[in-house]
């Protein structure tokens, strides 16, 4: 089931070494992309059906064509290297293992979109991952991949590591922007979007490291190729990753469209300790759960999950097995997500903090049904009205567990006892 | 989170030494604006001295020219920015939903009794220093320790013997 | 004039200025969207989520009003159940870590959150577990308060700082519901305009020392004025009470929009000059230092004016036009000399390029228009040959060093005619009170060559005239105000066609019409 695309030089001692990877392929595109316009480019990546890898699914090639055209601004590329939702560690592989792979995705962008400076803006806690990119970013402007003549072509790039600091928000693609800038990481009201209006009040694109890292492959094989993999309107391969009460956690790359209780049985080595599932998170920890029932049918793409009223996200996949208590794992949840909530607008901020408090005191054992019912309402209650996702990020799985698991809740504040005795 | 808003004064000057200012000037030539050096001037501080005070802040805020509550607001926003000295040893522990499911809590309460301080606390030799910190990012091989920056993966309380062993 | 355009707000069609936000837009047709972190001064941030709207047809169904633009044909939906539902919600969310301290907090009766609680929300509280707790009663410098917990973290004292001032002592740290508004250590409010932020503050976070606790705000009548501490001429609101069995008096300016002179705000002196028209006041007319009836001290004035060979006569700069145009009259009429000469209410380099002028006084320009001699030698001069200086509130202590006043009107008797009992009138022959800026209506010009025109705000116990009614009294031919008036519409043709009461509430702009003042 699994393939090497993305993953091709994973494997490869020291592949994210500059000699290495161009032993390997690394750069051998770039004759190819220079010689092409690039409309070509974008077209290109349209073509291949490449969909924005950072959790939203937005093809990459129609996000480009919202730059406007001759504004006299600059144009800024930002890698979006944040990830930072629960589940998700599919970047870092990117990162350390084949860095090179995604600064040849940076220049493929960059060229395609007129952009001559790229900030990768990269998530404070990879303390050993950013060294590992900043070498490999050296590397590539001593090698004359990088700055004023990439490659030897008439085209500059400067590339520029960002570190952030603790931040889970800063993976939204405008709070990045703040964050590069120097700010908080407080999201911006859209419109305008960054496309028009971005860093430093220029025509910006924002892509997630995965997606620019795709970019060698699409250019090299062609649009066809890549489309090869995955299904009609998910098309390609992706890093899952695979945590959880499985036997085998860690990262694969699939093609999108297989089913998913397939994954985790034959590639994931199945739940551990021969225990059963309970359930399952498709696509991150703000995605909603699913039962083991619900998850027979799914398959691993976009289309399929939203079917099932969930969402692919950023492929990270959370098994858990029936000892799991639900209230404890949504006050787990409520807690990250409380946690980096930016501050910035009354809903999330005030909101989530009473989410918080609500099911500590549901899990205390001094609940009532009615602080379960108005958990359950102050979900609807804060959804949507935010500058920014991520209350939804919290409202929706936590909205999802209540629906699903709304006995273990009610375990709680009765008097019979806590759902810790039901299990 | 806390409130981080109670900043430690040294009652001593701050300045980058020739290392990091050499480094922020190489870095400010990267950006538009010298307001995009807030997060990397941070980072510097906390390389040269481990925490950041109220001093440093005040320093960065005037050779960047932009009014020092900016650098507070972003010194208490980003959690990773230490706002009092930490432990010789500083380990986060990762609490987070797959570090969470794959038994964090037996590394934190191992750390409780054997360094005998809390998340958040020092100990009292000032030795180490203990963090409960959100997703690190390493899921797959859950539950994961970073210690001074260092990932430990696929944690468990025998390697977490061995780990501290070194550290000791 | 901007452009109209037609929306439909609830279904009803309503026309409103193109190029504004639907806070303002649709606001300034008396459909009020609740907002709290919206200021026009500073902008739409977004942060409050008070203004959602919903909109018909197209785009999002659900939109922040301060941050979306009227368009032609819109249709906005503001009383549908599922708004009414947002607004209860968010204030809701709003109030759960508030202290809901009304009965102790200043805010009270002016306060954003409470007045939306009895519109919008009116719900009992859900809120059973711990609220956050945060910082009271921090001082911020410049006699302002902060009350983190009542803070709804809107930011409009931030942006105040970042945007107008350009000072930025404050911040927004932490995040979270720990969020919260605070100075650097060390680095207090240190700017001219701090206090605005009490006014910005849609709660009662921010509070003036100055003002906390002495007054709760209903009480308070309020009047519209013009602030007298430099010539800017900032519009302003008299916030005044008179308790049972005592006096009139000024609890505070605050600024009031006018975006020709002063805009939203006003600066922290002017604010603070209030305090002036409550104390210090000269209310009892003196012969010699011996308090006595005006009556009596009116005809001992005429007497003096009567014996007199040469008669000066000094007004401040601080006169109305009314009030100038009726003394120069008398000047005229008794063959005074007149002088406006008071270069000692200008501090030089005092002044910034917002709002505060080095000129502390509010009608210099009126001194110019009525072309009065404002040289120090002339009256100097004058002086030296006279035996009577009729001073109408003019404060030469501010222009001459002590023994040089001495000096200069040792063969010289005085009738002082004062709003203050300041050391400098204790050596008049004749002394008149009378009222101050804030007590009689008139007509100043500011900086900018504004003519603003004020009413009269405050009715003390003493019932005092003021200095038009006493130069009337005195043998002024203007005896009446409609004299006074038509007297100024004589040289400012801009007034030529209007009443009084129809000189604009933002001012008249004399710029267009200067060539054709003729004194």
């Amino acid at each position: 089931m699994e393939v090497k695309i993305l993953s091709a030089k994973f494997d490869i001692e020291d592949a994210h070494k500059i000699e290495v990877a161009k032993q390997h392929g690394a750069y051998s595109t770039l004759d190819k992309v220079f010689s092409m316009q690039p409309e070509e480019v974008i077209e290109e990546v349209k073509k291949s059906g490449l969909r924005g890898r950072g959790g939203a699914g937005f093809p990459a090639g129609v996000k480009w064509g919202f730059l406007p055209k001759d504004t006299g601004k600059p144009v800024y590329l930002a890698v979006n290297s944040d990830e930072s939702e629960p589940a998700t560690f599919k970047d870092r592989y990117i990162l350390v293992k084949d860095p090179h792979m995604m600064i040849e995705g940076i220049i493929i962008c960059s060229y395609a979109i007129r952009s001559h400076e790229t900030f990768i803006y990269i998530r404070g806690e990879y303390t050993s991952q950013v060294k590992a990119l900043q070498a490999a970013v050296d590397e590539a402007y001593e090698a004359g991949y990088l700055g004023d003549k990439v490659d030897g072509h008439d085209f500059k790039l400067d590339v520029t590591v960002h570190r952030g600091a603790g931040a889970y928000v800063c993976g939204e693609e405008t709070a990045l922007l703040e964050s590069v800038e120097g700010k908080k990481g407080q999201p911006r009201s859209k419109p305008p979007f960054p496309a028009v209006e971005g860093l430093y009040g220029c025509p910006t694109i924002i892509n997630n490291v995965q997606s620019i890292a795709s970019l060698p492959f699409i250019l090299e094989k062609g649009a066809d190729a890549y489309k090869a993999y995955g299904t009609e309107k998910s098309s390609g391969t992706h890093l899952f990753g695979i945590s959880g009460h499985v036997e085998k956690p860690g990262m694969y790359e699939l093609p999108l469209g297989v089913p998913l209780l397939e994954v985790i049985d034959k590639v994931a080595g199945g739940v551990w300790k021969g225990r059963k599932m309970k359930g399952v998170i498709p696509g991150g920890s703000s995605t909603p759960v699913l039962l083991p029932e619900e998850a027979k049918t799914v398959t691993l793409d976009y289309e399929s999950m939203a079917e099932h009223k969930t969402m692919f996200g950023s492929g990270g996949i959370v098994v858990f097995d029936e000892t799991v208590d639900i209230v404890e794992l949504v006050k787990n949840l409520i807690d990250f997500y409380h946690h980096e909530s930016c501050g910035q607008c009354t809903p999330c901020r005030e909101g989530l903090g009473w989410m918080k408090k609500i099911t500590a005191k549901i899990l205390a054992g001094d609940g009532t049904l009615d602080d379960v019912n108005l958990l359950r309402e102050l979900c609807d209650n804060i959804e949507m009205k935010t500058v920014c996702v991520l209350s939804a990020a919290c409202t929706m799985p936590v909205r999802s567990y209540l629906d699903k698991f709304r006995h273990e809740f009610e375990a709680y504040v009765t008097t019979e006892g806590s759902s810790a005795e039901a299990k | 989170m806390s409130d981080r808003s109670q900043l430690i004064s040294t009652g001593e000057p701050f300045q980058f030494d020739s290392e990091r200012d050499a480094e922020f000037e190489r870095l400010v030539k990267r950006y538009p604006t010298r307001e995009s050096m807030i997060l990397p001037s941070l980072w510097l501080i906390q390389e040269q001295e481990g925490w950041v005070s109220q001093e440093a802040m005040a320093y960065v805020a005037d050779r960047i020219g932009t009014f020092a509550t900016k650098i507070y607001e972003a010194a208490t926003f980003y959690t990773m920015y230490h706002l009092h000295p930490m432990g010789e040893n500083h380990i986060c522990v990762c609490r987070t939903l797959s570090c969470w499911l794959r038994g964090k809590q037996d590394i934190v309460d191992y750390l409780k009794d054997e360094i005998g301080i809390k998340p958040g606390q020092i100990s009292e030799d000032g030795k180490f220093s203990l963090e409960e910190v959100e997703c690190l990012g390493h899921c797959g091989t859950a539950p994961v320790v970073q210690v001074n920056g260092e990932f430990h993966e696929e944690m468990d309380v025998d390697k977490l013997k061995s780990l501290l062993a070194t550290l000791k | 004039m901007a452009e109209k355009i037609k929306l439909f707000v609830n279904g009803v069609e309503v026309e409103v200025e193109s190029g504004k936000n639907l806070i303002d837009a649709i606001g300034a047709v008396g459909i009020e969207i609740p907002h709290l972190c919206y200021h026009p001064a500073l902008g739409a941030d977004g942060n409050c989520r008070m203004c959602l709207v919903g909109l018909e047809e197209g785009g999002p169904p659900l939109v922040p009003a301060c941050k979306t633009p009227a368009r032609e044909g819109m249709k906005v939906l503001l009383d549908a159940e599922h708004i009414k539902k947002i607004q209860r919600d968010v204030l809701e969310l709003g109030l759960i870590n508030h202290p809901t301290d009304c009965p102790v907090c200043d805010q009270a009766g002016e306060c954003s959150l409470q007045d939306y609680y009895m519109t919008y929300d009116l719900q009992e509280s859900r809120m059973t577990v711990p609220q956050v707790a945060k910082n009271k009663k921090m001082d911020f410098g410049c006699g302002v308060v902060h009350d983190q917990e009542r803070c709804i973290v809107c930011g409009r004292c931030v942006r105040f700082c970042r945007q107008i001032t350009k000072t930025g002592e404050l911040g927004i740290i932490n995040r979270t519901d720990d969020t919260r508004v605070n100075i650097f250590p060390g680095r207090p409010l240190n700017n001219r305009y701090a206090t605005n932020v009490v006014d910005l503050c849609p709660v009662g976070a921010m509070t003036s020392s100055d003002f906390r606790f002495k007054q709760r705000v209903w009480f308070l009548k309020k009047a519209p004025g013009i602030c007298h501490g430099c010539a800017k001429g900032c519009n302003i609101t008299i916030d005044h009470n008179r308790e049972k069995d005592e006096d009139d008096i000024i609890y505070r300016f605050r600024p009031r929009l006018n975006e020709q002179v002063n805009g939203y705000f006003m600066c922290d002196e002017g604010r603070l000059s209030y305090s002036q028209e409550n104390e210090g006041r000269l209310t009892e007319a003196r012969l010699s230092k011996q308090a006595r009836d005006l009556e009596d001290v009116i005809v001992a004035a005429l007497t003096e004016i009567e014996r007199a060979g040469k008669i000066v006569c000094i007004l401040s700069p601080n006169c109305t036009l009314e009030q100038m145009v009726s003394v120069k009259a008398l000047a005229d009429k008794l063959g005074a000399s007149l002088s406006g000469y008071s270069d000692g209410y200008v501090n030089a380099g005092d002044g910034d390029d917002y709002l505060i002028q080095d000129d502390k006084s509010a009608n210099r320009a009126g001194l110019t228009i009525l072309d009065i001699d404002c040289s120090k030698t002339t009256l100097e001069n004058a002086l030296s040959e006279a035996d009577l200086l009729i001073n109408f509130n003019n404060d030469l202590s501010r222009s001459f060093e002590d023994s040089a006043l001495t000096q200069l009107l040792r063969e010289t008797k005085v009738i002082a005619v004062s709003t203050h009992d300041t050391p400098m009138i204790s050596s008049a022959t004749v002394t008149i009170p009378v009222t101050s800026y804030s007590e009689y209506a008139g007509s100043v010009v500011n900086c900018d060559n504004i003519l603003q025109n004020f009413g009269k705000a405050i009715t003390k116990n003493s019932a005092l005239e003021d200095i038009a009614a006493i130069a009337a009294r005195l043998g002024s031919p203007l005896q009446t105000v409609s004299d006074r008036f038509t007297a100024l519409q004589e040289i400012i043709s801009a007034l030529k066609d209007l009443e009084p009461d129809k000189i604009p509430v933002e001012g008249l702009n004399l710029n267009s019409e200067a060539a054709n003042v003729t004194a």
